[in-house]
């Protein structure tokens, strides 16, 4: 790809343009859906927009002692982490920055965001922050074992580390959510756990320990950190289409080049909105559970069906080795 | 199962919000609402002002001739309310002896005087 | 052992109204509890002693938003034993009525703030939309949604015309629905369920040690209902019956609320179609003759106590009133000792605890010993910082 197509793919579309504005967009349709399902009516739709530039406006309230500098880069960190990540999921066709073990790379940037909460809390010098970073790094133990395990699965079957690899193999056999069943519901499961959403919001937990890591945020760290949280909400819908979905590639291919960036830009919004309705609806019908519930559930429950579906996934391959 | 249901069947029908202003909040008929003084029935006993819970009557001179049962009298003084510190309890609308007050079915509104003054 | 202390209050998501529970944590674990009320106080039973009989029910009725009925009825039931008067059939029935209509949507509140402390926004706005059938009931019945004002010493202050009658039937069969929805929901709900069971749990005789009343010691095993032990109003007419639960923990509690609302609702329906004719008050002389009556009532947070004392005049000498959330009080700051942080707000909720109701008191000095008297300067400086000429003292 020459240089100018691809700053124009990393800047604008399906780049860092494409996505704070569909991270927006994500955020009106989760919450308008989530309203509805409560019968009420929602928000409008340039809502996360206006609180976004609202809350870059209001003033930033440094408490006694604490270090100005690191906490207005820690959003900045956690952001950049994210869309880096973002670059290597496919959304109209393979990424152009894919290489193999792109899969490992975006896995970690994106435990990011919750290892900045984490110091966010513990630089807020303040208790309910600290107790809300406890946790938050208490529930990431929790619920990234199975999550990776569940991720990296399907590239067992692939015989690849990188997702674009992943999802050309789909392409030309079946989707890894009807083979790996069991991966995908972990899959989803820990999805809803790094963005930290009920039934997991409990780093968050508002009722008991006010705002958690992000009591002491104002201002533009809030509006950037919850700007961040939004776009890991695209890049782990994105990427769960993209690995258990079949992401933005059809079954056969398409010869005109513009019409497979088309068919794949609309594959990829449908896939992430069906993955964003499972999101909402779990959201919606749960209540918070207390954090060694959650040790108890994730360790009994989750790992355990990660383990089994690695095994699952060892037999088939040595069974119908090259399928 | 139920929940799911009902959060499905939420999902597809119209929420149970009123979208004020568009749509209004029914008022029933027995609504104690704004305050309002009849001119023509009061006869000046100052009973309202005696059993205010808030006390925010205040009786203004004013004369008038009133009919009340079938005498002719003359009012020597006449009721004002304070509308922001009235509780609507509706005291004052139940002990008046010729019904002069009454508690409309309509809502005290905002206002940004809080010394205005119901005659 | 490292100690982290946790100011939860006085301002805090998790509550409603100002308390400050000063707690003492080893990691999730609560090591200590020290518990401060009365930021609410606002000195009702002194402004109660200078209002006569009509003036006084009004400032009775804010004590508290949704125990108001309460303690208006209280009030005026204790005053007319002073007087010895009895009040017409139709005035008891119309006072039944509203009371329970009260119980119901208290509880039907609680329910909603229950789910908010654990997270589980969905029903807490379901349950709150289907409150608003039961203030519509109480707009149209009684003129206001929230501060009902319907009782007067010697009856009631409005009739039920039969076309609020036909309306409130038709409501009625609405709520059925919803509240059986709601019990099964609630009963199949794992998540609640995982939440509440096992959480806040005292026994029987631990509930009378500390004195627990209303569904808290319902749901202990502790059988005790003032409507029906000692009966007010209609109670001693209406079929109904005493709803207790053996779990004496948080999921008790649920059951034995949803267990009230249901009986409630056919108190109510009971109340509606028997409703006697006649008069809805009787004229009561000015004064009231000198006596002191314990008034008792079961508000829907437990047995609610007036002491009034009255002296000759159309004012009442001593009006001392003890709610139920503060006698509940002792039980939360005693169970919540060796539960997770994360269960406060979740054993909190479950007294249904009412702040407006509970400040009567004002604590000094507990450990000076000092004894002696303050004056009104000293109180207000106390109170609001600034001296008799309104300037600032620290």
């Amino acid at each position: 790809m020459n240089a100018l197509l691809l700053a124009f793919y990393i800047l604008v579309f399906p780049g860092f343009l494409f996505l704070i504005l569909y991270s927006f967009f994500l955020e009106y349709l989760d919450r308008k859906i989530a309203a509805r399902m409560q019968h009420r009516v929602g928000p409008p739709f340039v809502q996360p927009f206006a609180d976004f530039i609202k809350t870059l406006a209001k003033e930033v309230i440094d408490p006694k002692g604490v270090d100005r500098k690191a906490l207005d880069a820690a959003p900045l960190i956690a952001m950049a982490a994210v869309m880096t990540a973002y670059l290597y999921v496919p959304i109209i066709g393979r990424s152009p920055l894919a290489f193999q073990g792109d899969l490992v790379v975006v896995l970690y940037l994106l435990t990011l965001p919750t290892i900045i909460l984490f110091v966010v809390g513990w630089l807020s010098r303040n208790i309910f922050a600290t107790m809300g970073g406890v946790r938050a790094v208490t529930q990431m133990f929790i619920y990234e074992v199975p999550f990776f395990l569940a991720l990296i699965t399907p590239a067992m079957m692939a015989g690849s580390w990188s997702i674009s690899d992943i999802v050309t193999w789909q392409q030309q056999n079946m989707w890894f959510a009807v083979l790996q069943p069991i991966g995908f519901i972990i899959a989803l499961i820990g999805l809803q756990a790094k963005l930290e959403r009920t039934p997991f919001d409990i780093p968050e937990a508002e009722t008991e320990i006010v705002a958690g890591p992000w009591t002491e945020l104002t201002g533009r760290r809030l509006a950037l950190m919850h700007l961040t949280i939004d776009m890991a909400m695209v890049t782990g819908c994105a990427l769960v289409a993209a690995v258990f979905l079949g992401g933005p590639l059809t079954p056969w291919v398409i010869t005109p080049g513009w019409l497979a960036v088309i068919v794949g830009f609309l594959l990829f919004l449908a896939k992430t909105l069906f993955i964003l309705l499972i999101l909402a609806t779990i959201k919606v019908a749960t209540g918070r559970i207390r954090i060694d519930q959650l040790n108890d559930i994730g360790w009994k429950y989750l790992a355990s069906a990660a383990l089994i579906q690695i095994g699952i996934v060892l037999m088939m391959n040595y069974l119908w080795v090259g399928a | 199962m139920s929940f799911l249901r009902e959060v499905l069947e939420n999902l597809l029908s119209k929420p149970c919000t009123i979208l004020y202003p568009a749509e209004k909040v029914p008022i029933p008929e027995a609504f104690r609402g704004q305050i309002s003084i009849s001119d023509e029935k009061c006869i000046g006993c100052s009973k309202c002002t005696l059993v205010c819970p808030s006390g925010c009557i205040a009786m203004a001179a004013d004369s008038k001739e009133i009919e009340f049962k079938g005498k002719k009298i003359t009012r020597k003084k006449r009721p004002h309310v304070k509308l922001y510190s009235c509780l609507r309890c509706g005291l004052c609308a139940q002990h008046c002896p010729t019904e002069a007050i009454e508690m409309q079915n309509i809502l005290s509104c905002s206002g940004t005087d809080c010394e205005v003054v119901v005659k | 052992m490292p100690e982290v202390h946790i100011p939860i209050g006085p301002q805090h998501p998790a509550l409603k109204e100002p308390v400050n529970f000063k707690v003492v944590v080893d990691g999730e674990k609560i090591v200590s509890l020290d518990l401060d009320i009365s930021y609410n106080h606002r000195g009702i039973e002194k402004a109660a002693e200078k209002r006569d009989f009509i003036k006084v029910v009004p400032l009775l009725a804010r004590v508290c938003g949704i125990c108001s009925h309460s303690h208006t009825t209280t009030f005026v039931k204790g005053i007319e034993e002073a007087m010895k008067i009895e009040i017409p059939e139709r005035a008891q029935y119309i006072r039944t009525i509203i009371a329970e209509l009260e119980r119901m949507h208290s509880h039907l509140l609680w329910l909603g703030v229950a789910a908010h402390e654990i997270g589980f926004n969905t029903l807490f706005m379901w349950t709150w939309r289907d409150r608003e059938t039961i203030q519509d009931m109480l707009e149209e019945m009684t003129g206001n949604r929230v501060v009902y004002g319907i009782n007067e010493v010697g009856g009631v202050r409005r009739d039920l015309t039969p076309s609020q009658i036909q309306a409130a039937f038709n409501h009625l069969l609405k709520l059925e629905d919803r509240f059986s929805k709601y019990g099964e929901m609630v009963k199949s709900d794992q998540n609640l369920q995982i939440r509440f069971r096992g959480v806040g749990k005292f026994t029987r005789e631990e509930a009378l040690k500390y004195g627990t009343v209303g569904p808290t010691a319902r749901a202990s095993g502790v059988d005790y209902d003032i409507r029906r032990d000692e009966p007010y109003l209609a109670y001693a007419e209406v079929p109904w019956k005493v709803i207790t639960d053996t779990h004496g923990d948080v999921w008790g509690r649920t059951l034995v609320r949803l267990g009230e609302m249901h009986e409630s609702l056919k108190i109510v329906r009971y109340c509606l179609e028997n409703l006697p004719a006649g008069p809805i008050s009787v004229p009561v002389p000015k004064t009231a003759p000198p006596s002191e009556i314990l008034s008792r009532y079961e508000a829907p947070r437990g047995e609610l106590v007036h002491f009034i004392r009255t002296n000759n005049t159309d004012k009442v000498e001593r009006l001392d009133i003890r709610t139920p959330t503060m006698a509940n009080w002792t039980s939360v700051a005693v169970s919540l000792v060796n539960q997770n942080i994360a269960d406060i707000p979740v054993i909190v909720a479950a007294i249904d605890p009412c702040l407006s109701c509970t400040s009567r008191i004002t604590v000094l000095n507990g450990r000076g010993g000092k004894a002696g008297v303050m004056t009104w300067d000293d109180l207000r400086k106390r109170g609001c910082g600034k001296n008799n000429k309104g300037r600032s003292v620290s």
